[in-house]
């Protein structure tokens, strides 16, 4: 093997009081995928920030080519060809792909920008991920997935000698992941060296090379690949055997607690009809752009649509989350930190902004309140630090489990849950997978959207597959299966075009 | 801007001397016909008519008034208005006027020609010192700020107040001998208007009437405030 | 779960220092107006301080409301001259049906309160349900106010039937127990504000959609409504304001109100309310209104400083009041990112190895 490019030694960081990095040894060297795994808190994030120039290391230090670093800041290491892709995108919403792709390093001709020669590398490098995004789009007008493709080929286009790429693929659909892995082949082909995190395991073990596991701050585990099986990378990071991930599912009844008749989401879904019944889980699967969430939030009242929705038998009025959420229907977001919870707030004043009407005479009962979070704290098993700290200060799986807690808080019968698992760890997904099982037994309905199809497959009682922007077909039972889950999200889309 | 109107005469109250010089020059020179009311442009010789009040006068006027109606040492507070050069001027010529008449000016503070704002300085004043004989307010807005603070802090008698401009309520007022209000200064309000016929004149005839016409301030006291109360004025 | 309940102390302590912030500067201006001059702990001045602080103050508490909510009011000035004009317009005009008594100043009252609340719901209507933004809408009626306020006075001043000045003038003048009405009604305004920001689900909702207006939408809250009422209840605020404004001296002009806008705002921001919105204290604003106040009755008593200069002496003060305000938000919240080891994750019962 060739020596490395960048390597840790002894590298420890503590913040105040608590040490989260206890001596890690890790190296990164050129045309090698270099996985770092952990739950959520292992000290992956810590890890990667020190390497990338945004921390400091407390203890040991870095080794860039052999001879011994320290960068100053992020900018620093970019210099030296270390690129951080953020899990959180770095990109200026209002600024176009072009702009953002040439940020703070504009080609210009003379005193002026070169806008033809950034507008065509733009197009080149989205290109070579596959990706043909008009390069003058907004970043505000484009999906998440294509964000994802913008920081990663703005990356490239820094020429960037190590790549750390924090869960690259936490919101990118299977076929996206998969034109992504075959870019940093590609880039590990080229004498890239490559740091890569995901909660997927399937997909450390298609792309890695090396595996790093942490957990707790310490390196548990270090092994060659080949070595390693995803149960055992698991294993590694929780430090126990896990048992079977997806509970026993319950068998449903037969009353119809959700009637929807013909749904139109302009621009998004057309005539879109389903039902719900009690204790059931409804799984929906599809690709990104098929009209899942848009469709979820027609049903709650979040987007304009036209078409019926029925609560146990009677008509929802349009538009009104609020009357959705009086007839016992709640949705949960997929987008936790923009749309889910006041990430600058308290933990208590996200828990109980649905319900807030339960604490309610004209003041607010904050006792009751308090009362409210401790609960929420054993029952969902929210690890907080401090009762006082703001969400935007809890690990991704506490936020999760906190807009959870916030959804059940407003005791509804029916709960939509939009990408119950993005970007959380494994540990924290098992918990969130009892707890769907747990409201279905209670009698309570769930409908999961998701874009994991094991997730799908292990939770649902009933599958509805969406091609692009309509209803595909259902699954039930036994003919749930990834294949033909994924021949209802193909057939249609290829035969039919974007409803008006 | 205005010139492409096809004007034959400009009358213009510049608020601000500075700024307004070069647009009027430029006017001038296009042969147009300037009169500049109260605030003079800061270069000489480009208005054909420049009429004025006098606010030297104006400050001398009432200045002479507290030098004959205080004895030394007494005590006088003075409101000066927004900080522009008719306030200075009539300052100066007050201040001017008070020398060597042994009369104590307490403090001087802008009340901004505004109510609100006489009101506030007032209060603080009457806070401040315990003997207080009379206060120049300068301008009538400014002193139905200042008697309302006095009225409240209930020391009537204790000092008058002159105001200026001649505004309606406060000539009407003197008119009836109120003794908080024994005076007033001002020049009369229809300069503009006295401005508008002089250039309509100049322009309609050969009359002479290019040059500088100051328009004197005058003492409004009980025996003459009659003449100076106009029941239209929205003033 | 005991490490869940656990608190760190460090933050607490910013957080208290951050508090304690525009107590201090509020206490720091008294010593410092004690030690120029004797007269400025006299009970007279300390009541002028405070009734002259009445008319921002009662607007700024609805202000905090506005601005935390995400939103921002240009007009208030305006609007409170414009109010006060037609309250004195429909008061001379019914002096001569109702005759000059407390029946007809009540009904000026009624005018003052509904006229502010039609014009709080104008601005509320265009922000919320046209969607034009907050600062165009309100800079747009600023102007219209304000010219309308010059236009029914004629370019001169409006001013109130001198019988009816008689009737009205104890509503500035008079109080209770030594205390002004202007104060009274200010105090209970404050109250009302900070129990309502604290304790009540619209308090709760308007931080909701300053921090995040799809975080609240999604959680169910009347987006569009909620900011429509800040506004709302600005006007009536401002009308509020205007009753007690009137009786002291009478008359509203073109001049009346002017800069109060930014008063009002500079004291919300003072006071430690967040200007982008999701953060407001209306007790805060209380003490921002009475520095604003009590840094000019200081200057008055003091003069010691050029007169010239007293703009510049607040403008430094409200610069620093924001400096302090970001350094708190840098502190508290920016660094979560890197997952500081208080939540440290320890999910299931872990081996030392495997």
């Amino acid at each position: 093997m060739t020596d490395p490019v960048l390597s840790a030694e002894k590298v420890s960081r503590s913040f105040g009081p608590i040490q989260v990095l206890f001596d890690i040894d890790f190296d990164l060297c050129p045309g090698e995928v270099h996985a770092l795994i952990g739950e959520n808190g292992a000290g992956k994030s810590t890890m990667m920030k020190i390497l990338g120039g945004y921390l400091d290391p407390t203890g040991g230090g870095l080794r860039m080519d052999g001879k011994p670093v320290s960068f100053a800041d992020h900018r620093q290491a970019e210099a030296a060809g270390v690129i951080m892709i953020h899990q959180e995108f770095n990109l200026a919403l209002q600024l176009t792909v072009e702009q953002n792709m040439f940020l703070g390093r504009e080609l210009t001709r003379g005193p002026f920008l070169d806008h033809a020669a950034m507008q065509a590398e733009s197009r080149r490098l989205l290109e070579a991920l596959n990706c043909p995004l008009d390069p003058r789009l907004r970043i505000s007008e484009i999906s998440v997935p294509n964000r994802q493709m913008v920081e990663i080929a703005r990356a490239m286009g820094r020429n960037a000698k190590v790549l750390i790429m924090d869960e690259p693929t936490a919101v990118l659909t299977g076929r996206e992941t998969e034109i992504l892995l075959d870019q940093i082949d590609r880039l590990r082909a080229n004498g890239t060296a490559i740091l890569y995190t995901s909660h997927k395991l399937d997909e450390i073990a298609r792309i890695a090379d090396r595996i790093t596991v942490l957990r707790d701050g310490h390196l548990v585990a270090h092994a060659s690949a080949a070595d390693m099986t995803p149960d055992q990378m698991a294993e590694a990071m929780v430090g126990r055997e896990l048992s079977d991930l997806f509970p026993e599912k319950n068998v449903a009844q037969t009353e119809t607690v959700l009637e929807v008749e013909n749904l139109t989401v302009p621009g998004h879904v057309r005539n879109a009809s389903f039902t719900l019944r009690r204790g059931e889980v409804l799984g929906v699967a599809g690709l990104v752009g098929a009209g899942r969430t848009e469709l979820m939030e027609g049903v709650v009242g979040l987007r304009n649509a036209t078409g019926t929705v029925r609560v146990m038998g009677k008509p929802l009025p349009g538009g009104s989350v609020l009357a959705a959420r009086e007839a016992g229907l709640v949705y949960l977001t997929e987008d936790r930190k923009d749309k889910g919870l006041l990430l600058g707030k308290s933990l208590r004043e996200n828990l109980t902004l649905l319900a807030l009407d339960k604490f309610t005479k004209v003041r607010i009962d904050k006792a009751a309140e308090d009362r409210a979070l401790t609960k929420a704290f054993t029952d969902f098993d929210i690890r907080a630090g401090d009762r006082e700290m703001h969400a935007g200060n809890l690990s991704g799986g506490n936020q999760q489990k906190l807009l959870l807690a916030k959804t059940m808080l407003a005791d509804p019968d029916i709960v939509i849950i939009d990408e119950p698992t993005r970007g959380i760890d494994i540990g924290t997904k098992q918990q969130i997978y009892q707890f769907i099982s747990r409201l279905a037994a209670e009698g309570k309905s769930v409908i999961v959207v998701s874009s994991e199809l094991t997730e799908v497959m292990g939770l649902a009682n009933r599958v509805m597959v969406m091609g692009r922007g309509y209803i595909a077909g259902e699954l039930e039972g036994d003919a749930i299966t990834e294949n033909a889950i994924l021949q209802l999200a193909m057939k249609k889309q290829d035969e039919e075009a974007v409803p008006a | 801007m205005v010139a492409t109107r096809g004007i034959d005469a400009l009358v213009v109250l510049p608020f601000e001397s500075e700024p307004l010089t070069s647009p009027v020059q430029a006017v001038a020179e296009q042969g147009i016909w300037v009169t500049v009311v109260d605030r003079g442009l800061t270069v000489e010789g480009i208005e054909d008519l420049y009429v004025a009040g006098d606010n030297s006068g104006f400050g001398q006027l009432a200045g002479e008034y507290f030098v004959e109606n205080l004895d030394e040492g007494d005590n006088i507070v003075v409101f000066r208005g927004i900080p522009t050069t008719i306030d200075n001027e009539r300052v100066d010529a007050f201040t001017a006027a008070l020398d060597g008449s042994g009369i104590n000016i307490l403090d001087m503070q802008h009340g901004n020609w505004n109510r609100d704002d006489s009101f506030t300085v007032m209060q603080d004043f009457l806070s401040r010192f315990d003997d207080i004989d009379a206060v120049w307010a300068s301008d009538d807005d400014m002193a139905i700020g200042v008697l309302a603070a006095i009225e409240q802090a209930d020391r009537q008698d204790e000092m008058w107040v002159v105001g200026g401009a001649g505004m309606k309520e406060i000539i009407g007022r003197i008119r009836d001998g109120d003794p908080q209000l024994p005076a007033n200064v001002s020049y009369p309000p229809a300069q503009i208007s006295t401005a508008i016929e002089l250039t309509a004149l100049g322009l309609v005839s050969d009359t002479p009437v290019s040059g500088r016409f100051i328009i004197g301030s005058q003492l409004i006291t009980p025996e003459n405030a009659e003449q100076f109360y106009f029941e239209d004025s929205p003033f | 779960m005991t490490d869940a309940t656990t608190t760190t102390p460090p933050r607490r302590m910013r957080l208290n220092l951050n508090v304690l912030g525009p107590l201090l500067a509020m206490v720091a201006l008294i010593i410092i107006g004690a030690t120029l001059n004797l007269s400025f702990l006299s009970a007279e001045n300390l009541t002028n301080v405070a009734a002259r602080s009445a008319f921002i103050g009662i607007i700024a508490v609805g202000m905090t409301f506005v601005i935390t909510a995400g939103g921002i009011d240009l007009s208030v000035g305006a609007m409170a001259a414009f109010v006060a004009g037609v309250m004195i317009m429909v008061m001379n005009s019914l002096v001569p049906v109702m005759g000059a008594g407390v029946p007809l100043v009540l009904v000026g009252m009624a005018v003052a309160l509904v006229v502010g609340i039609a014009a709080g719901l104008l601005n509320g209507v265009l922000i919320s349900k046209v969607g034009i933004e907050a600062f165009i809408v309100t800079l747009g009626t600023m102007g219209i106010y304000r010219s309308l306020v010059t236009w029914l006075a004629d370019g001169g001043t409006l001013s109130l039937d001198f019988a009816l000045r008689g009737v009205y003038r104890p509503v500035y003048y008079d109080g209770i127990l030594g205390l002004s009405w202007p104060i009274i009604v200010f105090a209970i305004v404050a109250i009302i504000g900070e129990l309502a920001m604290r304790h009540t689900a619209f308090g709760r909702h308007c931080a909701a959609i300053g921090a995040n207006e799809q975080v609240a939408t999604y959680s169910a809250v009347k987006v569009a409504r909620v900011r429509m009422a800040t506004y709302a209840v600005l006007g009536m605020l401002v009308g509020l304001a205007t009753i007690m404004y009137v009786p002291r001296l009478g008359s509203a002009s073109g001049n009346t109100g002017v800069l109060w806008e930014l008063e009002a705002i500079a004291a919300v921001i003072i006071g430690g309310t967040v200007l982008k919105g999701g953060f407001g204290r209306v007790w805060g604003t209380v003490v921002g209104v009475l520095i604003l106040s009590l840094i000019g009755n200081i200057l008055n008593l003091a003069s010691i400083v050029s007169p010239y200069l007293n703009g510049a002496i607040q403008g430094v003060i409200v610069i620093l009041a924001v400096v302090l305000q970001r350094e708190r938000w840098s502190t508290t919240w920016k660094t979560w990112s890197p997952r500081a080891g208080s939540t440290r994750w320890s999910f299931f019962p872990s081996k030392a190895s495997l």
